[in-house]
């Protein structure tokens, strides 16, 4: 490497660190964000695939994962049971709170547990059905995360405590469930759902149940999705999450850029005097330039580690703490690196180019 | 012997604010292959201005500089440092090394700037044999002491095999011992590798080394026209 440039990283090693810091800032929050929103959505994905009901029917309306409406009656049920091909439908109401440490969103589902459990396979591990209002199931992972036990207390709806009674397996949909009243007298909503999942017989196609359904007088007029549609798209189900993300991205790379241009600059003025004594030995506008350039991407390489290692301790640290998944997006982590390293090289361009353009003589007068 | 630089008529006009300054009225000055040359002259007189001209950090109002053969004057910005990297090896009354790089690093410096990575080690250890500096290789500016460090800018300037060196009162921040020393190490390059030298001094003993000397006063050289020959 060149002592030039590695002699001017560690003669001002503040500078350096702070410049890389800038660096690592912008990249860490590119992977930090990226990896939570890649680890919620497969997340969600796994969870989802859990689901064996084949068609899900709704309210007219968009269905957003991250909606909360009562609006549906469960005498839907019976009505959809009716119909030719459905061999059991399951209400459901999910309510999606903020979470319980503030970040991140939570999701409760109220569902009558042995329709629901029998319809996707799933069973208690530990413990019983949730019965009585203030009783809950969760899932391992809940479990595990949260380090929760049959016994122990949760606090849902903004504080109201409930006990879990049991602990069930696989994960399915939200991992925290009551019974379908429990959550139906929680939000005041007797005899509503915000949802109905419907499973087809053996030997009947989906789309001909949908077909069916939609065709009937008792159940017509409604939304009829797919759960392989509805839980495909989670990512674009999000709202502007991969606009956001964009944005971040372009954010990281100007803050790189700024921090860069800064320190290089500052440095350029102090240095004034050496690029006059380079110039005297006849070092060319690109050799000054490529110099400067050196050092920067040098220093945004180091930001780029440092942000990359930053990013990884605080996504297990938000997954130990907070129970999120976090998983690095490896597209994102490579737009990140291009964006710190392009970021850095760009904003060295200017203090660079006006190196290179000093006069030689004035520079080397320079105090 | 070849001549290795001819400067014909240079004037040099900096314009400050609406006054015009005439830093040098015409000069013209022939310099042959392995001379040693003293330019004297009072404060003011244009003697820097006059080597920044010939080593290309500047470029003439009027004039043309020859150098090895190339026109200085009809070159473009960025030729003009190519020939400058390639023919001049400038030392200055500041020293002017780079504080950060060891005496070695200062030297490396130069010969990659010179010559993209191809160095000659054996060229440097003359150098250094010739300017007892090997066992300073290892020292930064602040660790050497004046003497020492325009020893360092003296081998960093020749180490490159230059056409001339150009130094502006070399010894102008020295004390008398030193100012012996440097200017002993000058002679001897002078005499061992027959290196062209230009040198501004203001020290008649300093003066009294070189072969010829050339005065100046008011942008101009006074005595004689070719300079006093020793
Ligand atoms: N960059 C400049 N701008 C304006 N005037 C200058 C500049 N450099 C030198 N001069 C003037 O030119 C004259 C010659 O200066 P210089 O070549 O430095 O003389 P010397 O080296 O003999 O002391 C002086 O009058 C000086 O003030
Ligand atoms: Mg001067």
């Amino acid at each position: 490497m060149d002592s030039l440039v590695t002699a001017n990283i560690r003669q001002r090693p503040v500078r350096s660190l702070v410049s890389a810091a800038g660096v690592a800032l912008g990249v860490a929050l590119v992977m930090l964000f990226t990896g939570l929103a890649r680890g919620m959505s497969d997340e969600m994905h796994r969870r989802s695939s859990n689901v064996l009901a084949e068609i899900i029917f709704t309210r007219p309306g968009s269905m957003e994962l991250t909606s909360s409406m009562t609006n549906l009656s469960v005498k839907y049920v019976e009505r959809l049971q009716a119909i030719e091909g459905v061999e059991s439908a399951v209400p459901v109401i999910r309510y999606v709170s903020q979470g319980g440490k503030g970040f991140g969103f939570e999701q409760i589902e109220g569902v009558d547990w042995e329709p629901f459990s029998r319809m996707n396979n799933i069973a208690l591990i530990e413990g019983r059905a949730p019965a009585a209002n203030d009783e809950i199931v969760i899932d391992t992972t809940k479990a595990q995360n949260g380090n929760y036990k049959p016994g122990g207390v949760l606090q849902l709806f903004g504080g109201k405590p409930y006990r879990v009674v049991g602990i069930y397996a696989p994960e399915s949909g939200a991992r925290i469930k009551m019974s379908l009243a429990a959550m139906q007298d929680a939000l005041e909503s007797p005899g509503k759902c915000t949802y109905i999942l419907v499973k087809c017989k053996q030997g009947y196609d989906q789309v001909a149940v949908a077909k069916n359904i939609d065709a009937s007088p008792t159940t017509s007029g409604n939304k009829i999705q797919f759960t392989r549609d509805v839980f495909v798209n989670i990512e674009k189900s999000i709202p502007y999450l991969n606009v956001f993300l964009r944005v971040l991205v372009g954010l990281a790379a100007v803050v790189s850029a700024l921090v860069v241009m800064l320190a290089m600059y500052t440095t350029i003025t102090e240095r004034t005097r050496e690029i006059g004594i380079l110039k005297a030995m006849g070092a060319s506008r690109g050799y000054i330039i490529s110099e400067i350039e050196k050092e920067a991407i040098l220093i945004s390489l180091l930001g780029l580690v440092a942000g990359f290692i930053a990013a990884f301790i605080a996504g297990i640290l938000v997954q130990r703490l907070y129970g999120l998944s976090f998983e690095i997006a490896w597209s994102w982590a490579l737009a990140a690196a291009a964006i710190g390293l392009l970021g850095g090289a760009l904003g060295a361009l200017y203090p660079a180019m006006r190196a290179a353009n000093l006069d030689p003589v004035s520079a080397l007068a320079y105090e | 012997m070849r001549t290795i630089l001819k400067a014909e008529n240079l004037k040099k006009v900096y314009r400050v604010g609406r006054v015009d300054v005439h830093a040098l009225r015409g000069v013209s000055l022939e310099v042959q292959e392995g001379e040693f040359l003293a330019i004297m002259g009072p404060s003011g007189c244009g003697k820097s201005t006059m080597l920044h001209l010939l080593g290309g950090l500047l470029t003439p109002t009027e004039g043309r500089i020859i150098i090895d053969d190339e026109d200085l004057t009809a070159a473009s910005d960025a030729k003009r440092t190519d020939i400058r990297r390639r023919k001049i090896g400038f030392v200055f009354q500041r020293f002017n090394l780079f504080p950060t790089l060891t005496a070695e690093g200062n030297l490396r410096l130069a010969e990659r700037i010179h010559d993209d990575g191809g160095d000659d080690p054996e060229r440097r250890r003359e150098v250094l044999r010739l300017l007892r500096l090997e066992d300073k290789m290892h020292h930064k500016p602040t660790e050497l002491s004046g003497g020492e460090q325009q020893r360092v800018a003296l081998a960093r300037a020749v180490v490159t095999h230059p056409a001339i060196v150009l130094a502006d009162e070399p010894t102008g921040n020295l004390d008398t011992e030193n100012s012996a020393i440097v200017l002993n190490m000058f002679q001897e390059l002078n005499y061992r590798f027959n290196q062209t030298i230009i040198m501004i001094t203001h020290n008649p003993e300093a003066a009294a080394m070189c072969r010829r000397i050339v005065q100046m006063r008011d942008g101009l050289i006074v005595e004689p026209p070719g300079g006093v020959q020793m």
